[in-house]
């Protein structure tokens, strides 16, 4: 049947309708999720895609998932071809092959049907509290291969023509320490899954097969003329940037990571070539990884409308050696793969920062800061599991103070535990939940502050692991700013002791009044610090966040115990 | 006599019902920054007799506006040592995802005000650590010195025991008489530290500000001779005493808007009508809500200031659901960069306006779009309209970059200003498992009788109402509102654990607060009617199924019942159950009703069984069917049991309803308008 060319505002009309799709996806998981990653981290992606597996629209949560939601259904793609029928589910988390992050990170993936004709794909991806593997929680920080990290679904059918396959099913829950948690996720997963291709359904009924095709297709080349149109008006030029990674967890490190980006009238393109090889530790990160997050500096820096597609992408060319820690090789492990991938859109935000200031500010806290932490609750006795990244401080930019306090580069729309809530849930007491004003990051505009969390063990027996990267080699400051500084924590024990700092941590055995404090670093400033206004550093040392000596040591206002001015001693 | 009177952007409604039934309504001017005036200049506009008033219902913007402006007084924090940063990280969530230059939303009171006390519990209410007063007096001390103007007392896990915020509160005001304090257990009785103390800042920041309004109104009225109860409506479709509203101020940030999603449930309720969805475009936004079996929902999920973009204030006060996006009739049309068309939502606001007005606009809104396809007229403008004008600026700014004819770009913008009220509309019902096939539709506000007739189509409502008092509606609803308290009390406690004396206790303790704060009032106790919510969640979920639980004493069975139900709800909203979880309560939600004597409305007078005559014809610009030859007729010349096809157009100077072809319409008894939707004049 022949339909009728849709019109310019049709097409904005069922793209809206597509957008709107994957958010429905997006709060349908939220919402029947039982595992703090998911609903308060929102550690999750939810997607439509052609049927090619082009991505059309995301719900996303953090920034980290934007690119692998289409890698794991090209996967499904190129290995069930025409094969896929109505109501198939494909599972799949193999990081080299499609699956991109981590093990924990577990994708579906549904073909969506419209007259017998395969019309779509919806996907998500989430991050499941367990998948099994020798750590509480899956991931872990110092396994020295995959096979330590948990279960690996290499794309293969959860459901068959609707039907679940319980033997797979099974092999889950008798695979993952708490089962009930990861079969809510999954179902939670497939109420998403089948929420869009209904949703789907019914745009192609309402205004046909043709006119949902051209809109797919009018969606990804409206992306990358957007993205095209960006790239032209940006300096053409080479532009470099190193940094090295702290460790890789099991005592190697540090690990020197470079970029060089090219920038053409139409092309961006990002070569880490010469960065380091893939390490023992499971710091890697897979090809997949290293696109998501270059993926997510270049949406700074192009997309303002935010409406992310694969259209968007294709100027874009990622670069790096196979079997380097930007593309690691089966069976490197890569349970905290973000220390390496974060590291590789950083790079790239570093090498052009000081070119496009009014897009990117000095460096930040980098890390995913996670935080692990296992035992027993004081009340119920039943076991407890703490996993949630941490906030941290922001970089300065040329008109304003880094923000204090936030959730890194990686994670987005991302929720911190609450301390009354967390204080029920877990066998811990919060000590403390507050800014870490140690002054580093100075400027004309200041980096933020990061935080300092902590616990105190209220029983015996727990453990705690430790994920902070950017521990020795910290955030970078822009045009004169200083550099701001490092994540870290101390363990004060019951008996006096304290031990640390430390970066990275596995499994550190806690007792019932032992303290971990948690810290997080300040982000880099901009601009010399003699150039801040002068009532700004006053307010600032009313406000606690610099102490009256750094005034005078580092902004050369000096200052009495009023904080009334006494003179300055600033360079001009 | 009632009286309610409702201060808007623009214009201040009054709305007054006499003891017979009667209706009448008056307006006029908006009187920023002494808003009073405006009340008092409506009421003497409409020369009632004051001493013939019984109750007086006011809504207000002051206090949203006090918040949005910045314009509280100078606040500082006390609270737990160790936490004075909580106001200031927030949750740490940076909504726009690639916007590596997000800034997050200040915190209201700056960290040197922000200071902290010895003084712990646990997660249980037992206390870790006793209050150190000595560290609260210093505190005062400087807090003297530096002028502060109001005092937030915020301790961790007050919702589970207040005691040691009370001490706080009861030992401030002792050294400090003259200081407004407030306590967050006052406001809030839930977890979450960051949301229940920015609440308690909020509240305190403008706590000075409503008193000295509510004062000075209240002086004025009984100058006057306003010797009847005053209440003000508040954020839950309900109203609280002008007392209250002193002490809570920030349970009336909502204060206008849910007055019209209440008055669609009453009106619905009068026309036998249980399901309603409420529909309100106004200049700047639409705003939703669903309303089931004539229950109006209310949650403490409120944000003031979110976006998709930005993180926004929340604030923990019960707040009628209502979904508001950025599309009004100022709804400004754009391209993109990448050249796709938006709508909203950025206004042109009331000044400059749309182009139509005449005052300096020059971006083409909703409102030009409906003049360009005939669905307004001129004519119904304050000013005259430059019609070629408002041609000129869609033909540039729309119709040449997308290659199309005026019509078809103003068609073009209705069709996606359509498009995203839809997805509101779907928001709050298909997506959270109602099907709209049930519902009825009651639309109002300046544009909502005008976009109404289409959306009910696509969303399969078979009739919609224009309700006879639409362009003040929400002072019509306040007219209609009961007294109401919502109270939400955290607590957790297992299904299969659960003890139903101990459960019957709490509920006995919320319903005696809640009674005792009416019998202050002098409300009789036969007028109080009780409606509880349990928030029941599968254990280890964060997120709750709100379900109506029954009243009375609970046994095993009742917690059976509940269980059941609450299955029951998940799988509707959210398409699966889990049969062997366990489930949890995490939240008792207590409603309180003070209910009110209210004459029936009248019926108008239905002798007159004249055909409707349409005025005149003109054309309209139609989605598939191109120019239509349209009847139109002038609303203030219809009659009860008036019928008429569409299309057609009713109007009158405040708006205009749209009835499409194959669409009928009525007026009702009251002088509603019913359209019926896809056929078939009903009944």
């Amino acid at each position: 049947m022949l339909e009728k060319q849709p019109d310019a505002f049709t097409l904005e009309i069922v793209k809206d309708s597509l957008v709107s799709i994957s958010e429905e996806m997006f709060h349908t998981l939220g919402k029947t999720s039982m595992s703090p990653i998911i609903y308060e981290v929102l550690d999750y992606a939810t997607g439509i895609t052609d049927p090619q597996g082009y991505l059309l629209t995301q719900g996303n949560g953090v920034a980290g998932f934007i690119g692998m939601v289409s890698s794991m259904v090209q996967e499904t793609v190129k290995k069930y071809g025409c094969s896929l029928l109505p109501g198939d589910i494909v599972i799949i988390n193999d990081p080299y092959n499609g699956g991109g992050s981590h093990l924990s990170d577990v994708g579906l993936v549904a073909p969506i049907f419209f007259d017998g004709e395969l019309v779509g794909f919806s996907a998500s991806k989430a991050h499941w509290t367990e998948v099994g593997g020798k750590d509480s929680g899956s991931f872990t920080n110092d396994s020295t291969d995959i096979y330590q990290e948990g279960l690996q679904f290499p794309c293969i059918k959860l459901f068959n023509e609707g039907v679940i396959n319980q033997a797979l099913l099974e092999m889950i829950q008798a695979n993952v320490r708490f089962p009930d948690l990861s079969v809510s996720d999954m179902w939670a997963q497939v109420a998403s899954l089948r929420i869009g291709e209904k949703r789907f359904q019914e745009v192609c009924v309402k205004y046909g097969k043709q006119t949902v095709q051209e809109t797919s297709k009018y969606i990804l080349n409206q992306g990358e003329k957007v993205s095209k149109k960006v790239v032209q008006s940006l300096p053409n030029g080479e532009y470099f940037a190193e940094d090295f990674i702290d460790t890789d967890g099991i005592g190697h490190g540090p690990f020197k990571v470079r970029v060089k980006v090219t920038i053409s009238d139409d092309r961006f393109v990002c070569d880490f070539r010469g960065s380091h090889p893939q390490v023992p530790g499971p710091v890697n990160c897979s090809y997949t990884t290293l696109v998501s997050d270059v993926r997510t500096v270049f949406l700074a820096i192009t997309n303002e409308d935010h409406h992310i597609n694969d259209g968007v992408f294709r100027p874009l060319e990622i670069i790096t050696d196979p079997g380097s820690i930007f593309s690691c090789e089966r069976p490197a492990p890569m349970s905290i793969y973000w220390e390496s991938g974060s590291m590789g859109g950083d790079l790239v935000w570093k090498a052009l920062a000081s070119v496009l200031p009014e897009k990117l500010g000095a460096g930040h806290f980098l890390s995913v800061c996670s935080v692990t932490l296992s035992g027993k609750h004081p009340d119920t006795l039943e076991p407890f599991l703490i996993v949630e990244p941490s906030v941290g401080g922001w970089g300065a930019s040329n008109n304003e103070d880094g923000t204090r306090g936030q959730f890194c580069i990686g994670d987005g729309e991302t929720y911190n535990m609450p301390v009354e809530i967390a204080e029920a849930r877990y066998g811990i007491l919060v000590d403390e939940y507050s800014l870490h004003t140690d002054g580093a990051g100075a400027g004309e505009f200041i980096g933020g502050a990061g935080v300092v969390r902590s616990y105190q063990a209220l029983t015996d027996g727990q453990s705690l692991s430790v994920s902070f990267g950017r521990h020795d080699h910290v955030p970078w400051g822009l045009s004169g700013g200083h550099n701001g500084s490092g994540n870290h924590f101390f363990i004060e024990k019951q008996n006096g002791e304290t031990d640390g700092p430390y970066g990275v941590y596995a499994r550190y055995p806690l007792n019932k009044g032992d303290k971990v404090k948690l810290i997080t670093g300040t982000g880099g400033g901009y601009g010399s610090p003699h150039d801040r206004d002068i009532g700004l550093v006053i307010e600032d040392v009313k406000n606690g966040y610099i102490t009256i000596r750094q005034a005078e040591d580092i902004y050369g206002v000096l200052l009495d115990d009023h904080l009334n001015l006494k003179g300055l001693a600033r360079q001009s | 006599m009632r009286v309610a009177t409702d201060v808007g952007g623009t214009f201040t409604d009054l709305v007054y019902m006499t003891d017979e039934g009667q209706i009448g309504f008056e307006k006029s001017s908006t009187t920023p920054p002494n808003f009073e005036q405006g009340v008092l200049d409506v009421l003497e506009k409409s020369q009632i007799a004051y001493g013939d008033i019984e109750t007086f219902i006011h809504g207000t913007t002051v206090i949203i506006n006090a918040l949005t402006e910045r314009k509280g007084v100078k606040t500082g924090l006390i609270t737990t040592k160790g936490f004075r940063d909580v106001l200031e990280i927030g949750r740490g969530n940076r909504p726009d995802l690639f916007n590596v230059r997000y800034q997050k939303p200040k915190p209201i009171i700056p960290r040197s005000l922000r200071r902290e006390v010895s003084a712990r519990l646990n997660y249980k209410g037992e206390v870790l650590q006793r209050l150190k007063k000595n560290e609260l007096e210093a505190i005062i001390k400087d807090f003297r010195e530096a002028q502060v103007e109001a005092v937030a007392v915020v301790f961790l896990h007050s919702y589970k025991n207040p005691d040691h915020e009370k001490e706080a509160a009861d030992l401030i005001k002792q050294l400090w008489p003259e200081i407004s304090v407030t306590a967050s257990h006052e406001i809030v009785q839930e977890w979450r530290e960051y949301e229940r103390t920015n609440t308690t800042a909020m509240n305190s920041f403008i706590k000075p500000i409503a008193a000295s309004y509510v004062d000075k109104l209240d002086k004025s009225l009984s100058q006057r001779g306003v010797k009847g109860q005053k209440y003000i409506m508040q954020s839950n479709g309900g109203t609280a005493p002008f007392s209250l509203a002193k002490d809570a101020p920030i349970n009336m940030v909502e204060s206008g808007p849910v007055a019209g999603v209440f008055g669609a449930a009453m009106l619905g309720s009068i026309l036998s009508e249980e399901n309603i969805i409420a529909f309100d475009v106004g200049g700047t936004t639409a705003k939703c809500s669903l309303i089931e079996q004539g229950n109006v929902k209310v949650s403490t999920d409120y944000y003031i200031e979110k976006t998709e973009k930005w993180a926004g204030y929340p604030l923990k006060v019960p707040v009628v659901d209502i979904v508001e996006i950025g599309n009004g009739g100022g709804s400004i049309a754009w391209l993109e960069t990448s050249g796709s068309i938006r709508v909203g939502p950025h206004s042109a606001g009331a000044v400059p306006g749309p182009v139509a007005y005449g005052s300096g606009g020059t971006e083409p809104t909703i409102t030009d779009a409906n003049l360009v396809t005939g669905r307004l007229s001129p004519n119904n403008f304050e000013h005259p309209v430059d019609m070629v004008k408002v041609q000129d600026v869609i033909r540039e700014k729309i119709a040449e970059p997308f290659g199309v004819t005026v019509e078809e770009a103003a068609l073009g913008i209705i069709r996606v200003a359509n498009s995203n009220m839809l997805n509101a509309l779907k928001l709050i019902s298909v997506r959270k498992g109602y099907d709209p096939r049930d519902f009825t539709m009651v639309a109002f506000g300046g544009g909502g009788p005008l976009h109404s007739s289409f959306l009910a189509g696509e969303l399969g409502i078979r009739k919609v109402i224009i309700p006879a008092a639409s362009a003040v509606f929400s002072a019509w609803g306040m007219l209609m509102t009961d007294l109401r308290q919502d109270t939400i009390q955290t607590y957790i406690q297992r299904f299969d654990t659960a003890d139903p004396g101990r459960l019957n206790k709490e509920w006995s303790i919320l319903e005696k607060q809640a009674m005792d704060r009416y019998k202050e009032d002098g409300l009789n106790e036969q007028k109080v009617v009780f409606a509880r919510y349990a928030d029941i969640r599968y254990i280890g979920q964060e997120h709750a199924v709100k379900v109506p639980v029954p009243g009375g004493i609970w046994e095993t069975d009742t917690l059976n019942l509940i269980n059941e139900s609450f299955h029951d709800l998940h799988e509707k909203t959210y398409t699966f159950r889990l049969q062997d979880t366990g489930i949890e309560f995490v939240g008792l939600h207590l409603t309180a009703f003070g209910r009110v004597n209210r004459p029936p409305l009248k019926q108008l007078d239905s002798s007159n069984k004249k055909a409707a005559e349409a005025g005149c014809t003109r054309d309209v610009f139609f989605e598939e069917r191109g120019w239509l030859e349209t009847k139109v007729y002038k609303r203030s010349e219809l009659n009860p049991d008036m019928r008429m096809d569409g299309p057609a157009i009713i109007e009158d100077r405040m708006s205009s309803v749209l009835v499409y072809p194959n669409q009928h319409l009525k007026v009702d008894l009251y002088g509603n308008l019913i359209i019926f939707i896809g056929g078939g004049l009903g009944a």
